[in-house]
């Protein structure tokens, strides 16, 4: 169980290579799935034409009462599938239900291969399927329970069972709901409530109604208290006849028993979601800090820029005094030196009257200071 | 927000925000306490050298109370990206904020205000989108199931 497509992906690979190899293999192949069900792939070079499977696989068991092999009916049904290629080897392999031969030369060389392959890849899913038909179609041998059947319990994974009550117009399958975690619990409860919305609308008038309720259902009065605690609720399916004539049978008894599955493959499918957009969430907030960071790295750079340019103009405004004082105090000596030897002629009050009246005037310097911003 | 250095009085050579020890009355402010509602409030608690900002969060029903858990639990546990934010909410709060004066002298003050309101209405705006989100994914998911009957 626990698998949405009928036939098991890797067993089909298996069978697959095999008939199409040109020459014939060995193979022993054990495969595991679900922690529940087991195949035993064995094909010999010595004899080429047969490939035997054997599958084990939990059986559907009524509360208490586990069966240890399939039934006439069940096996009666398994020779129909894979038309002459499959063969039931009777008794089956020790620690399977079922051993199967197949002859790969008596599937026909075209299209159709590939469908025979998958039906006979399907067998487990067949198997099972089959059971919870039967049980469905024998519940009126039930005792009945103040005029109502009593309920059903089918158990397929020990911690999953469910209920099947039988009603004069319909049949009610009930699923008690439990998870590990309190968020999956609420998770799957706002599945639920869409699934009865969804249920309820006029479109889907023709899907089984669909009931979710925190509380045991009055038609699982009775029960045992272990089976009717949990903590994710019940979850009811109203199968009428519509839902279950000719090959839609097929189709809710295999949609009934993956119900577990199916709503436990939703819960931790959002979950992944959920982190997912929490990762893209927090790439986008980071950014925004980071843009407040770089934009203030930004104006600090330009800023340091000013600075410099004024640092650079302040030494060079230093600078220039200090040469200029230096230029000053060289000039004077120098000039005077230059005077005395040019002006031999001493005049009286001549020096008095040249420093008051023959000066050169002096210009404002073009060089000036400028305000930093 | 104005802050600004200020070494620990009763430790030598070290530097703590005083709003998370409150060991120095005279150091913090009084807190102020701005609420929409009794479900939403925002608390901020301000010292000389560091303040403090804590966010409750709107939770209408259990959906929007765990994915606000979930979503402001994975943010704090990343909470060196976002370099203001603490590690672990102030009890009865969602999510907190501590800003020091180092904060202050890294990044711009109106930056750093901008930011805080931002990440508040992002963390709604996600949050409602979650929800949203969520219940649309359950809608397609139910209705895939029930067209298996039909």
């Amino acid at each position: 169980m626990a698998c949405f497509e009928r036939a098991s992906p890797a067993l089909k690979d298996i069978l697959l290579k095999l008939y199409r190899a040109e020459k014939p293999m060995e193979i022993d192949h054990q495969l595991y799935e679900f922690g529940s069900v087991q195949y035993h792939i064995q094909s010999s070079a010595s004899d080429p034409h047969h490939t035997y499977l054997s599958i084990s696989t939990p059986l559907l068991s009524q509360g208490a009462l586990l069966p240890d092999k399939l039934s006439h009916a069940t096996i009666e049904m398994i020779k129909g599938v894979g038309s002459n290629a499959v063969d039931i080897v009777e008794p089956a392999k020790e620690g399977y239900h079922l051993t199967l031969r197949l002859n790969f030369s008596k599937i026909p060389r075209d299209k159709d291969s590939v469908k025979v392959i998958t039906q006979i890849s399907a067998m487990q899913a067949v198997i099972i399927s089959y059971q919870l038909k039967e049980m469905l179609q024998n519940v009126n041998s039930q005792v009945t329970l103040h005029g109502m059947h009593k309920p059903i319990k089918l158990v397929y994974h020990p911690r999953e069972p469910f209920f099947v009550i039988r009603q004069p117009q319909k049949i009610i399958a009930v699923f008690p709901m439990r998870f590990k975690e309190n968020s999956d619990v609420i998770i799957a409860t706002a599945f639920f409530q869409e699934l009865m919305d969804v249920g309820s609308s006029q479109e889907w008038a023709k899907a089984p109604p669909c009931i979710w309720s925190p509380i045991p259902p009055p038609e699982l009065r009775g029960e045992t208290f272990e089976d009717l605690s949990t903590n994710g609720g019940f979850v009811s399916f109203d199968i009428y006849s519509r839902h279950v004539e000719g090959k839609r049978l097929d189709k809710t008894v295999w949609s009934l028993l993956n119900f577990y599955a199916y709503v436990k493959s939703h819960v931790k499918c959002t979950r992944g979601f959920i982190q997912r957009r929490m990762r893209k969430r927090l790439e986008s907030l980071v950014k925004v800090l980071q843009k407040a960071s770089s934009e203030e790295e930004e104006e600090e750079e330009q800023f340091g820029k000013d600075q410099d340019a004024g640092c650079n103009y302040m030494r060079k405004l230093v600078s220039l005094s200090k040469s200029k004082i230096l230029k000053r105090r060289s000039y004077g000596v120098l000039s005077r030196k230059i005077k005395r030897i040019r002006f031999r002629i001493k005049i009286h009050g001549f020096g008095r009257f040249r420093r008051r009246w023959l000066r050169f005037p002096k210009f404002s310097s073009s060089m000036g200071y400028t305000k930093l911003d | 927000m104005c802050l600004q250095n200020f070494p620990c009085q009763e430790v030598e050579r070290h530097n703590k925000p005083e709003v998370e020890l409150k060991t120095s009355p005279e150091l913090l402010l009084n807190p102020v306490l701005i609420c929409r509602n009794e479900a939403e409030k925002c608390l901020i608690e301000t010292s000389i050298n560091s303040l403090r900002i804590s966010l409750k969060v709107k939770q209408a029903d259990e959906l929007e109370n765990i994915l606000t858990k979930k979503f402001l639990r994975f943010l704090s546990m990343r909470a060196e990206a976002f370099q203001v934010l603490r590690r672990k909410p102030v009890q009865g709060y969602d999510i907190s904020f501590l800003i020091t004066n180092y904060h202050y002298e890294d990044m711009q003050k109106h930056k750093l205000i901008d930011f805080i309101v931002q990440f508040m209405e992002d963390i709604e705006k996600e949050i409602s989108e979650l929800k949203m989100s969520v219940n649309t994914r359950g809608r397609l998911v139910a209705t895939e199931f029930l067209k298996q009957f039909i």
